[in-house]
Formats: structure tokens, C-alpha cells, sequence
């Protein structure tokens, strides 16, 4: 991609129209930083985002809504009962990183080792795309392919909405990588509702292993109705694999990384039940 | 921190004082190579081969000369054809001539095909795209076994590649470079011992990461001359190249360094100069030329992977036996470094432990990958990997702690090695006795650091994270005896300052202040008298630059002659002042004065004397140093580690780094240079590697990639100068910098075998090599 | 499509500056072009940090964002800091603990700690780490730009008035 103009609208509709004036010569632009995984010389001229009033965070009713053009930064350091979204945010690349990059930058072009998608599927999160007006699709709509092809048209994301966790819910995300700002070699995030001692509802993610970040029903079927205990956990991760096609990383064989992420489904379990537990109302 | 009884005395060195330039760095004041761009220069640009070996059949630079901004375009056919050797040495170098500015071959992915400076880097970067190239071919050489294998591709196939010295040198087979030696019988201890032991360990790449990347300037002077600004360790050796490889007199060249950011021995190479000179000399615009992050992975100079099979006989009481140390390097496209290198991992190692049996055997082969260059360490680092982990391995067979047992064997002071003799740099070295030697004292005060009575037998752990103690012994060597030297001349000013002009080279290392500290103590002055210019081949006499670990022992020790030389100077003229002789006077806190202190004259009157009033001349002190010995400095290591045993994944929870440098000239720069050099062993033993395609192409190549720690990752690392007096050194010195990297891979890999049980023969440790050595323990 | 030369208009230090640029020029090389060479090119790719500038109070990569990103914005390169004779406090630390080797990452240091000391009040090391995560340093082993770190954050708190401790009663 290579910048060759510069229009900064002023409001989603006026940044829409110019979109779809410009077609595949327009990019969106807030933080930017997914350009530099962009490379090529595609003239292009950047809709600059970040003067709409996109970026907040704020609680209405049973949700948190996070304005697409929020750096990672502010939402890591937003604090609050029944939010968990700053755990993951901060795990993510480095300081002037987080500064700079947005949620919506992260989850409109997919990059395989994208954390926040898994956990928005785990959060079950809603996206609220602007087409003219504003309409919204939850995880597993969004992410069932890449989320690019919705806003090839010149539509946006405005905003994505986080249900405000419940009571009896917990949830846990793990990242394993090599060092703290590296790309993750696997990423879990998982849901669970716990009543009365028994998994009412889970839902689990999983990213970055994986071509694309999905779902893992069959480690949720195996959750559901049981009791949150190690050996339940440990035997739902072993069919993880029924779901995923577990890619080597950073030059480690396919076989490891399946070994690490059957870990970290459990651990990211152990996670979500600690959490749960701890919140009864 | 303690000081030595011999240092006691001392005012300027063994203090820490305030590194000179560090403000005007924490400023951001203009002081690295590209802060120093003219408006008007050109912008250089080079294309890389894409084939890891091919020969050009064809090159074709016509279009792109011609397009925008585009003022020259070099390549093989319009440069002297010189076969020269790119890494700076002593000369002759003890290495192949091997390389061409242009060849029209190419040998690794990342080799120099041909070169376009422009106006704009855009320019320069289209222009590239407009060069058409065809190339056959060839098949490569991408390992050892493929490099020695009988029939195997002909890497420098060029009848003009040599040695210029006599060395064993076979390209035909791919070999740069064969050293070996033996003391005693090596057959014999082997039959002495009570167990025997033979590994085999695998090192492997490592980028030194200098966060300035390669960065060059090269512009012509009104006479004609051309002046080449650049980020190096070794301004005269590259002053030397770039007019053998430009076919110029080296009167024709001005070589300065400015501040540079980093080096760790990338930088002891001259990569750039050549081209960046031609261009200037050709266009005559003054030309840039910085490589991107990712060229400085690619084509940057690497650390030597190494194959090492180590051999080794041990009694139950636990007396060495044996040593067969066999290191193969693997010296990439070009073989600059390649014997030297080899040759260290034996002759810094080896002296180490006592041993009437010691078989010594090193070589160096060609491949058509990155260039194996200078890297701190270099080659030792490697070897106390293999000798280090094997030292634990002997301990528990013979059922000894395993720091009881090195305390058993180490080299104590007074004691010599036949090695130090049997294994130079490309020759023999000298024989040598140690002086100063604390290891002792190291390895206790390290083991108190580190909790080393806590440590428990691995067997007794249990849980999923587990935490384990590892040691290792270190040394290195001080300069390269008899073949490299240094200069200084200082110069005295109206005001009781001086100017301290050196050739030595500082990377950030801070050598300007550690000289300028040797310099004031030598003259009874402070160091803020002194005014440091270094590393200007016009301007500053000769050294051969940043490397060996020289610049404290060997250029310290050049400029304290210096220093001395001005000082009689200052004593004559002062007792001529006094109307004393100059037996009857003594130099003091800047002053020449008599003995009960009664008559006395500052440095600053007799400078206004002996530049403007009487006997005029100028209080100037010259001198060179060469060393005869290379005295080790010592360390021991403790890497206390937690293993997750279900993922393999290894933290690092604390570091110890003891050192004996002889006297720390500055404490603070030498505890950064410890806690610097750990660090960079602590990533290099657990997270850099270089992962490379079927094409042999490096493909992590930027740091999102390749992962060195950042201040989130760090451990705590603990620096411990432990002092101790070299009598041959300058006020006590020997040398910091190098050693302390040689830590980290096998004192954290005893660490890992103290947690798990686990042992692992080769490095990176990442996680999946951790859990399968977990996974084969067996109880 | 070709790309034209334009203007961007932000503070700089304290001053209101419009300069000439180009759509796909990177901030750092506007930056360095117009003098301010105190901020460094260490990778270009967001991943080093020797080109840590402040933007409206964040620290940022100056190498990964565009000159026109910076419009209407408060930029701040380490030429706004200190001088000679009066150096800014973290300047000091690091000088006097030794943390200066080759000094090419600590520009961006200064400037990322700066950001830190004038976000947060009170700086656990979790949060001085995580705000220094994006600066690389092959020299120091960090040890020593910790030290300093810690020190001017603890001299500022040092200096900072305390506060009263409760509303009612009980003078401090």
C-alpha cells in the first residue's frame, strides 16, 4: 500500500460516502499499524478515522461499547466490575503499540495471529457495522470468515459491544509466546457459565495456531454439563483438535504447538472457573 | 564494591566516574553517522541476491540508469575485479581472500549482486527493480554434513580466493580452515579414567542486533580525498580495505567514526565501506548507505553456528584426564572469521581446567548461508557450552557438587596451559603463566549470591513448575599477544587539560572515558581534564580497533605510555620552573612540586610556560603498545530457572554474573558491560534463532521475528566484580566485555537439568526441545 | 495515481510548525529531515523503539506513523527536553547510574519514560514495565536504565507536597 492522499472526514456517513467513492483506492485509516503488514506499492488514499468520535468506553445497559477507533492502550487500562477485556489488551505487542492501535484496526483484516477475535468469540461480543445506518452481527456471524469482505463495500465498524459479565460467569484467556511482545504461537479465550457446580455454557476460542481464529465446539460439548474440574477440562482440550488444524510456530513442529494449546485450553479453563466462581452476583 | 589492596592507592581509575558522552547522548545531540547527512547526498540502495548459490549469467543495468535521480550504478562489470577479505584484522589477515566488491557469483541468500545510488531512496529502490538479472542456478550447500560430504558443490570455485599467510586452506572441499594440537596423549587419559564421556552439541545463529543497523557515509574532501564516516569498530583496517578493494592509495582515504550504536562484533567487518566509497568517488556526491533492519539480519555478520564433539575421561576422584575438544564452524558464504574463531573456541576454552591430556582439533567450512563474523565471545562462547554442560554431566557420574568439582580442577594463579602456546589466532600463540586469577572467589561469592546451598538433586521435584540452580566457570583472554597494537599521543593545554588522541575505538562501550580515566591517573590529574578524540585515521594514531577484548588492556596500556611520556616532560619543564632537577620533584594533584611540598608550580602554569614563555615547545607524550600475554579474565555463573513441564517453557528467575577483570577501570561501565553481555546470552540460549526457507533465505528477519528481551522479559541480573591486580595490565586491568556472554547457555541448561533432569545438547532451549528432554528423563 | 507534496500543521515542542510532506512520508523522516535527529531509525518497523516520540501524551512509534497522522496534534521529540546545563531529571539518572552505553536507544527511553511519569501517579514496576515494553536495548541489559528509572520516579514522589490524609480531623 502506498499513501497517496490524505482525507479526513467528519463524520461516519461523510467517511462512508468517500469510501465507496474511492472503491479499492480507499483504506480506512485509524491507528495504522496494520500497514506495515501491507506491503506493495497499490496506490491508495487513507480515510483518516480517527476524528469521527470513535473512540470510547462506555456501559449501556447489559453491554460495554467500545468505539471501533479505541487504541488497545485505553482499553487496557479501563477498569471495571464484569470487564475482562483489559487482561488480553495488555499482552498484545508493546506500549507505543497499544498507544496507537485500535480495536477495530485488529478485527476488520484478520491477521492469523490476531488475539482479540478469539476473545471476542468467547465473549459471544456483537459488531456494530455502519452501512448508512447502524445494524449489528454478532461473533460468530463476523468471524466466520474473514471480516474484511464485510466492509469491502465502503461500510465501517463503529463500535463493538461486550456483554457485561453475568453473574456466575467467568472468563480466562491465555497467550502463549515467546517473550512478551512477540505474535502469540496460540491463543485460548473461554466463557464459562458455572451453576451449581456444574458447566452450564461454554464457549472456547482459539487463534493463532490456526489459520483463522474460530470456535471449539467439540471441546464445548464436552464441557457442558460436567463439573469445572482438571480432569474434565484436560479431557475436553484432548479434542481441541477435532476442531483445529494446529500449524508449527516460530519453528516448532505442528505436534508441539497442538501439545501447547491442549495446555493452554485447560489453563485458560482453570481461568475462567477460578472467575466464576468468585462471582456471585 | 571491594578494592583490590594493589588498587588502593588509585584516584581516577577504579572509580565510576561519568561515562564522557553519556549526556550529550541522553540529549540526542547529533553524534551517530546518519545524523551527520549532508543536503545533498545520494541514497544507496543494493540488490540482494535471491539464490542461495548461482552464478550471474547476465546482468543488465541500462534501464536503471537512466531512470529519475539515478547517478551510479555499480556491479561486476564496472568495478576493479580485487579479491580482498572483508573482516578487520591484523594484516596479512589470517583469512581467505574470498571476496570481490561484485562477483559474478553469488553465495548466500543476501549477497551483493549489484548497487544504485540516487537521489531519493524511492529512486534508489525503483532503480533495482529496473536491473534485470539471470542467474544459473546452482545447487547449495545448506549444512555441515552437505558442505564435507565427498563431491559436494564448490562454493569458491574462484582461482583468485588464497590464504595470505600459510594456513591450511581447501576450498575445493569447502574447508576455510584446519587448527589442531595436542598436549600429553589424549589416548592415554581416555584409557586413565574411571568414566568417559563423549557428546556431541549443536550451536546455533545469533544477529548481534546493534540497534543502529550498518550505517555508512563516505563524501569527497575539496582535495580530493574521500572521507568515509561510518559505524565501525576498526577504522584503520577499513581504510586498508577500502583502498586495496578501490585500487587507491590509503593516502587517499580519511576513515572517522563518529558515536556508533552498537557493534558486539558485527561491525569488525568492512561491509559497506567499499561500495559507499566508490559511489562517492565515482558521482562525487557524498553517498549514504544504512541498511534496514531486515538487511542487517540477512546480510549482517553472524555468530559461527558450531558442531562440537567433546570427549572427555574423568577419575572418581575427580581428576581430568582427558579432553578432546573437536569444533567444526560453520563460516557461511565467506570465511573472514572463520579460523580465528575455531581457533579461540579451543584456546579461550581449554586452559580452563587442569589436564595433562588436552586433544585439540578445529575446523571451518563453507556454506551458502549469512556470514559467520566477529561476535562476542567468539568461538569461546560456544565451546564453554559444550565443556560447561559436560563439567556438570562428569560431576554427578563421579557423585560431586558439581561447583565442588570445578573448584577442584580450575587454573589457579601462577598456573599455565601448554594451550596458550599450542593455539594462537592463525599462528601459535605464547606460552603464558596466569597472574591475576580470582575464580575462586567468584565461584563463592556467586554461590552465596545465587543460593547455591538451597539447591536440591532434581529427583526430589515435583509439581508442574520447577525450579532449578545452574553454575559455569568462564574465561577469555585480553588481546591477541605479539600481533595487534595500539597508539596514543597526548598533548598539554594552557589550562591544565589535555588532549587524549587514540585510535582505539569506542562502540558505546566507553572506552573514550576508561582511557581518559588511565591517561589522568598516570598524570596525577582528574579525568575531566581530558579532552578524548578517537578512531580518526588522519587525526589519531594507529589501532587495530574494537575486538579480542584489547581496548582496556592492550590501547590502556598504550595511552598510560603515553601519559608517562608526557609527564617526564611536565616534570623536567616544572623542576626548570622550580630551579629544582627533575629527581628533586614529583608530580601531584595537577602540580609539579618538591618534595616537603614547599616550592610547587600547577600544570596549568607550566603549560603557559612551555607553550608561550621559555624553552618553548609543546608537552606532547607519544607511545604504542604490543602485549605479550593475553591474561584471562574469569568468571562463574548461577542461572536459578522455572520450567513449566507441561509446555517446556523456561523463565529465567534471577542472574548471577561474577567477574574478575582485573581492576575495574570504571565499576559502572564494567557492571554494564556484564549486565549487557548476560542478557544477550540469556535471549541467545533461549529465544534468537535464525529460521531459514528451503531457498536457505533467513525468514525472521526483523524483531517482531527474532526475539531479544526487552525490559519486560528481563530477569534480574546481579554483576559482581570480584578485583584482583594484573601486574602486565594498566593499573591492574585486563579486560570485561566478552566473557560475560559466554555464561548463559550452560548455566542455564545445567539450571534446566537441575529442575527437570532434563539435559539438552543444543540451544535455543525452546520450549519444544525442553518438554521432549523432559518427556526422555528417566528416574 | 501520483502522489503530491502537501502540508501538515502540528505543535512541535511547544511550537505551532507547518511543514511540507508527502502522503507516505513516515514522521521520523519528516522529523529527521527537518533537524530533529535526536530521534533515531533503529528497525522502521515499529519493533525497536529508538524513534519513541510523545503524541498528545502517548509515547508512539514515530517510524510506523504518517507526518499527516500527526495534524492538529502535540508532538514532542527529545530536543524538548533537557540541555547541557540543565538536564531533565531522568536524563540525570541515567547518565549518573551509567546507563548510558552507546546511547542509541536512550532518546526513545527518555521519551517513553516521560510519557509514564506523566500519565500515571503512582508507578508499580507491573506498570513501568509495561510502558517501557516497546524500547529495545542490546547494550545494558536494562539494569542500569531501571535504576535510574525508579530513582527520578521516586525523587518526584519524594517531591511531590503530601497530601492531607483525611478530611475530618487529624492533621498530617
Amino acid at each position: 500500500m502506498k499513501l497517496c492522499e490524505f482525507i479526513r472526514p467528519e463524520s461516519l456517513a461523510q467517511a462512508r460516502a468517500a469510501l465507496r467513492k474511492l472503491g479499492p483506492k480507499g483504506l480506512p485509516l485509524a491507528g495504522g499499524t496494520a500497514l506495515h503488514f501491507m506491503p506493495g506499492k497499490t496506490p491508495v488514499t487513507a480515510v483518516d478515522l480517527t476524528g469521527l468520535g470513535l473512540s470510547y468506553i462506555r456501559q449501556k445497559g447489559a453491554f460495554f461499547e467500545i468505539g471501533a477507533a479505541t487504541p488497545l492502550a485505553d482499553i487496557q487500562r479501563h477498569r471495571g466490575p464484569r470487564w475482562a477485556m483489559h487482561e488480553i489488551c495488555r499482552r498484545i505487542s508493546t506500549h507505543q503499540i497499544r498507544n496507537v492501535s485500535t480495536i477495530g484496526g485488529n478485527i476488520c483484516r484478520v491477521f492469523p495471529w490476531a488475539d482479540l477475535p478469539v476473545v471476542l468469540l468467547a465473549m459471544n461480543a456483537k459488531m456494530v457495522i455502519y452501512s448508512g445506518k447502524l445494524k449489528e452481527m454478532g461473533a460468530d456471524e463476523y468471524f466466520s470468515s474473514q471480516p474484511a469482505r464485510l466492509f469491502r463495500g465502503g461500510d465501517l465498524l463503529a463500535a463493538v459491544k461486550i456483554p457485561v459479565l453475568k453473574a456466575h460467569h467467568g472468563f480466562g484467556s491465555v497467550k502463549a509466546a515467546r517473550n512478551a511482545a512477540a505474535f502469540s504461537m496460540v491463543t485460548i479465550a473461554a466463557l464459562l457459565e458455572v451453576n451449581d457446580g456444574r458447566i452450564a455454557a461454554a464457549r472456547v476460542a482459539a487463534g493463532s495456531a490456526i489459520p483463522f481464529p474460530r470456535r471449539l465446539p467439540s471441546v464445548e460439548a464436552a464441557l457442558t454439563g460436567k463439573e469445572p474440574s482438571a480432569g474434565v477440562f484436560r479431557a475436553a482440550a484432548s479434542l481441541a483438535g477435532n476442531d483445529a488444524r494446529w500449524c508449527g510456530q516460530e519453528g516448532m513442529s505442528a505436534e508441539y504447538v497442538a501439545n501447547l494449546a491442549e495446555v493452554s485450553i485447560v489453563d485458560a479453563l482453570e481461568r475462567a472457573a477460578e472467575f466464576a466462581r468468585g462471582r456471585t452476583e | 564494591m571491594k578494592r583490590h589492596e594493589l588498587a588502593r592507592h588509585l584516584k581516577q581509575v577504579n572509580t565510576s566516574v561519568t561515562k564522557i558522552d553519556a549526556l550529550q547522548l541522553a540529549l540526542g545531540k547529533d553524534s551517530y553517522v546518519a545524523d551527520f547527512l549532508p543536503k545533498d547526498a545520494l541514497v544507496i540502495k543494493m540488490l540482494w541476491s535471491p539464490h542461495a548459490h548461482a552464478r550471474i549469467k547476465k546482468l543488465d543495468v541500462s534501464k536503471a540508469e537512466k531512470m529519475p535521480g539515478v547517478k551510479c550504478v555499480l556491479w561486476h562489470g564496472n568495478v576493479p575485479r580485487i579479491v580482498h577479505c572483508t573482516a578487520g584484522q591484523g594484516y596479512p589477515e589470517p583469512s581467505p581472500y574470498d571476496t570481490f566488491m561484485f562477483d559474478t557469483k553469488v553465495r548466500f541468500v543476501g549477497d551483493r549482486v549489484a548497487a544504485v545510488a540516487a537521489e531519493t531512496e524511492e529512486q534508489a529502490l525503483a532503480a533495482l527493480e529496473a536491473i534485470k538479472v539471470e542467474y544459473e542456478v546452482l545447487k547449495p550447500v545448506f549444512t555441515l554434513d552437505e558442505a564435507m560430504a565427498p563431491g559436494a558443490p564448490v562454493i569458491h570455485d574462484e582461482p583468485e580466493a588464497h590464504v595470505p599467510i600459510p594456513i591450511v586452506y581447501e576450498p575445493k572441499k569447502n574447508l576455510v580452515a584446519h587448527v589442531a594440537c595436542e598436549a600429553g596423549s589424549f589416548e592415554r587419559g581416555m584409557k586413565e579414567a574411571d568414566f568417559t564421556f563423549d557428546e556431541t552439541y549443536e550451536t546455533p545463529y545469533a544477529q548481534h542486533c546493534p540497534i543502529e543497523p550498518y550505517t555508512s557515509m563516505a563524501q569527497m574532501t575539496p582535495a580530493g580525498r574521500i572521507l568515509i564516516t561510518t559505524s565501525t569498530q576498526v577504522p584503520f583496517h577499513c581504510r586498508r580495505i577500502v583502498a586495496r578493494t578501490l585500487g587507491i592509495p590509503v593516502q587517499k582515504i580519511r576513515v572517522v567514526k563518529p558515536r556508533i550504536g552498537g557493534g558486539f562484533g558485527c561491525k569488525q567487518e568492512v561491509l559497506l565501506e567499499d561500495v559507499t566509497a566508490m559511489m562517492a568517488l565515482r558521482t562525487g556526491r557524498p553517498c549514504l548507505w544504512r541498511f534496514t533492519r531486515e538487511e542487517t539480519f540477512r546480510t549482517g555478520r553472524t555468530r559461527h553456528p558450531f558442531r562440537i564433539r567433546l570427549r572427555t575421561g574423568v577419575k572418581k576422584d575427580g581428576t581430568i584426564t582427558a579432553i578432546g575438544l573437536e569444533c567444526i564452524n560453520n563460516t557461511g558464504a565467506y570465511g573472514g572469521h572463520g579460523l580465528t574463531v575455531v581457533s579461540c573456541s579451543g584456546g579461550k576454552t581449554l586452559p580452563l581446567y587442569h589436564c595433562d591430556n588436552i586433544l585439540f582439533d578445529g575446523k571451518s567450512y563453507y556454506t551458502n548461508l549469512p556470514v559467520g563474523g566477529a561476535y562476542r565471545g567468539f568461538g569461546a562462547t560456544q565451546a564453554f557450552f559444550a565443556i560447561e554442560s559436560l563439567m556438570d554431566h562428569m560431576a554427578e557420574a563421579i557423585g560431586m557438587d558439581p561447583l565442588k568439582f570445578r573448584q577442584l580442577n580450575h587454573i589457579r594463579p601462577g598456573e599455565g596451559s601448554p594451550i596458550f602456546q599450542a593455539l594462537g589466532e592463525g599462528r601459535e600463540g605464547l606460552p603464558m603463566t596466569v597472574g591475576s586469577n580470582a575464580l575462586a572467589e567468584c565461584i563463592v561469592q556467586g554461590a552465596e549470591a545465587a543460593g547455591w546451598e538451597k539447591r536440591q538433586d532434581w529427583r526430589k521435584k515435583t509439581g508442574r513448575y520447577r525450579r532449578g540452580i545452574g553454575m559455569c566457570c568462564l574465561m577469555q583472554g585480553s588481546s591477541i599477544p605479539d600481533i595487534d597494537m595500539g597508539a596514543a599521543t597526548i598533548k598539554i593545554n594552557e589550562d591544565g587539560s589535555f588532549n587524549l588522541n587514540v585510535g582505539a575505538t569506542d562502540l558505546g562501550t566507553g572506552s573514550d572515558t576508561v582511557l581518559a580515566q588511565i591517561a589522568a591517573e598516570e598524570l596525577e590529574t582528574t579525568t575531566d581534564k581530558m579532552i578524548v578524540y578517537s578512531s580518526d585515521t588522519d587525526m589519531t594514531p594507529f589501532d587495530v580497533g574494537a575486538y579480542a577484548s584489547s581496548t582496556t588492556y592492550l590501547s590502556g596500556e598504550a595511552v598510560r605510555k603515553a601519559a608517562a611520556d608526557a609527564k617526564r616532560q611536565i616534570l623536567a619543564t616544572g623542576a626548570e620552573m622550580l630551579g629544582l632537577k627533575a629527581e628533586e620533584v614529583h608530580c601531584e594533584d595537577a602540580h609539579v612540586l618538591n618534595a616537603d611540598g614547599s616550592k610547587k608550580v600547577s600544570y596549568s602554569d607550566i603549560a603557559n610556560y612551555s607553550l608561550y614563555q621559555k624553552n618553548q615547545y609543546q608537552i606532547i607524550g607519544t607511545a604504542s603498545h604490543i602485549t605479550k600475554k593475553s591474561p584471562p579474565p574469569f568468571a562463574a555463573h548461577f542461572a536459578e530457572v522455572e520450567v513449566d513441564t507441561l509446555t517446556g517453557f523456561v523463565k529465567v528467575l534471577n542472574y548471577v554474573s561474577t567477574i574478575d577483570c582485573g581492576t575495574a577501570v570504571n565499576p559502572a561501565l564494567c557492571e554494564g558491560q556484564t549486565e549487557g553481555g548476560t542478557l544477550n546470552g540469556i535471549s541467545y540460549a533461549l529465544t534468537e534463532q535464525y529460521l531459514f526457507d528451503e531457498t536457505g533465505r533467513m525468514r525472521n528477519a526483523s524483531f517482531a521475528d527474532y526475539h531479544i528481551y526487552s525490559m519486560r522479559d528481563r530477569p534480574p541480573i546481579k554483576a559482581i566484580l570480584v578485583p584482583s591486580y594484573e601486574d602486565t595490565g594498566p593499573f591492574g586491568a585486563k579486560s570485561v566485555s566478552e566473557i560475560c556472554i559466554n555464561g548463559p547457555a550452560p548455566a542455564i541448561g545445567n539450571a534446566i537439568y537441575n529442575a527437570t533432569g532434563a539435559r539438552l545438547n543444543e540451544f535455543p532451549f525452546t520450549p519444544e526441545k525442553v518438554l521432549k528432554a523432559i518427556k526422555a528423563v528417566k528416574k | 495515481m501520483k502522489t503530491h507534496t502537501c502540508t501538515v500543521s502540528f505543535t512541535l515542542n511547544g511550537e505551532k510548525k507547518t511543514f511540507s510532506t508527502r502522503p507516505d512520508e513516515k514522521l521520523l523522516d519528516l522529523l529527521r529531515r527537518e533537524g530533529y535527529k535526536g530521534t533515531k531509525y533503529g528497525c522502521g518497523q515499529g519493533t525497536c523503539g529508538a524513534c519513541t516520540v510523545i503524541m498528545d501524551g502517548r509515547a508512539v512509534y514515530a517510524c510506523l506513523l504518517y507526518a499527516m497522522q500527526a495534524e492538529g496534534r502535540k508532538v514532542r521529540t527529545i530536543e524538548s527536553m533537557g540541555t547541557h546545563d540543565k538536564p531533565a531529571p531522568i536524563q540525570r539518572e541515567l547518565v549518573a547510574a551509567g546507563a548510558v552505553q552507546c546511547g542509541y536507544c536512550i532518546p526513545g527511553i527518555i521519551m517513553s519514560a516521560t510519557a509514564l511519569m506523566e500519565a500515571e501517579k503512582d508507578i508499580t514496576d507491573e506498570v513501568a514495565r509495561e510502558y517501557m515494553d516497546g524500547n529495545l536495548c542490546r547494550c545494558t541489559g536494562y539494569e542500569k536504565i531501571w535504576t535510574a528509572l525508579r530513582r527520578t520516579i521516586a525523587n518526584r514522589a519524594a517531591a511531590t507536597p503530601a497530601k492531607k490524609t483525611s478530611a475530618k480531623g487529624g492533621k498530617k
